[in-house]
């Protein structure tokens, strides 16, 4: 009895512990002045980037993880965001929107 | 019968385009994202149990769920019927077992905030069976790692008069790394405490442990877990696989 709640006592632990270290470097970047900047020359306003994020960070995790931004190119992204905006039932403003976000945040990754 | 039309009635008029509502990385656990608003989804559930030894039986769950995304945060759904296959010494046969209405609200995020966590709650209601269920889902996503956690209470009535009483506590733990964009495989470790007649007298444990594996492609997935008995109860299964097949309407 005991051993089996040790096993599940260092389960969470390791869980608790990965949650609270490397959360901000995994997560997709943050919209930040310096991404609007970015944005800005690339005619795309702060409440797209910041709607683009939260749709990335929250619809695209119901069937994958995220992958980097600089995963793929920028001319691969309409591509694949084009390939799964209907299984994540996004509108086409919101798809235009996750698409703003992830090419500004690849170009400032760059 | 006339409930469930007027429900898929409702589901279509109020949904300007349905589509697929996410794929399952685990079979044991549930995760914390929620289905997004207007999804619908059909999902096939196949559990195998077997118990070996002198009073060797296998039995096969079938559950048939119909899960809806009625805001980005809050997903219905619903078990058009669980039923299963028996076999043993005595009897084999397919017996009816319930229908059921489950409700998950998600609180957090488990990419942006610390953890991710929902709540869920389950009512089943069938031949001679009640059920209420609730659970806390937390869930953490790490690059391509996902980490659940689950922590359920159960209490079920059954048998004649739903006289026979039992109370459940499992909690369960998984990890599931993504090896391409479409196949994720990991762990899963399931540990229950059951108590019957909602006492602790037996000091029933139950520990599963055993890999899984998700595949997805277009608008479906299937995940499979094979989880073995880690400790000794006679009447719980020594092998259990649990198969769940989803599509996207």
């Amino acid at each position: 009895m005991k051993k089996h709640l040790a096993i599940f006592a260092a389960a969470i632990v390791c869980l608790v512990d990965l949650s609270s270290c490397g959360t901000t470097s995994l997560a997709p970047p943050p919209v930040t002045a310096e991404l609007a900047r970015v944005g800005t020359h690339q005619h795309v306003d702060l409440a797209t980037l910041r709607e683009g994020r939260v749709l990335f960070v929250s619809r695209c995790i119901e069937c994958h993880t995220l992958p980097a931004v600089s995963q793929h190119g920028a001319t691969e992204w309409p591509r694949l965001i084009d390939e799964m905006a209907g299984r994540a039932n996004l509108k086409s403003t919101e798809r235009d929107a996750v698409l703003a976000y992830i090419l500004v945040a690849h170009s400032q990754s760059r | 019968m006339k409930t469930l039309r007027l429900l898929c009635i409702l589901i279509f008029a109020f949904s300007p385009s349905v589509s697929f509502s996410g794929v399952r990385h685990f079979t044991f656990l549930y995760e914390a994202p929620t289905s997004a608003r207007g999804s619908l989804e059909l999902e096939n559930w196949v559990t195998w149990k077997q118990i070996t030894g002198p009073d060797r039986s296998d039995e096969v769950d079938f559950r048939h769920e119909l899960e809806y995304g009625v805001t980005d945060n809050f997903q219905v759904s619903v078990y058009l019927a669980d039923w299963f296959y028996e076999s043993n010494k005595e009897h084999s046969g397919f017996t009816y077992s319930d229908s059921a209405i489950e409700l998950i609200y998600n609180l957090t995020n488990p990419v942006d905030d610390p953890i991710g966590l929902s709540i869920y709650g389950e009512i089943k209601a069938g031949d001679r069976l009640v059920e209420l269920e609730s659970k806390l889902i937390a869930q953490k996503n790490l690059g391509p790692l996902i980490f659940a956690y689950n922590a359920t209470i159960e209490a079920v009535w059954e048998e004649k008069e739903l006289e026979s009483r039992e109370g459940e506590f499992s909690q369960a733990v998984g990890a599931s790394y993504e090896i391409s964009p479409r196949i994720s495989a990991g762990i899963e470790l399931l540990h229950e405490f059951v108590f019957p007649k909602w006492r602790d007298e037996e000091k029933i444990r139950n520990l599963f442990v055993g890999p899984n594996v998700s595949y997805r492609s277009g608008n479906w997935f299937v995940t499979v877990t094979a989880l073995a008995q880690a400790t000794d109860t006679d009447d719980e299964p020594d092998l259990q696989v649990r198969t769940i097949f989803g599509i996207g309407l």
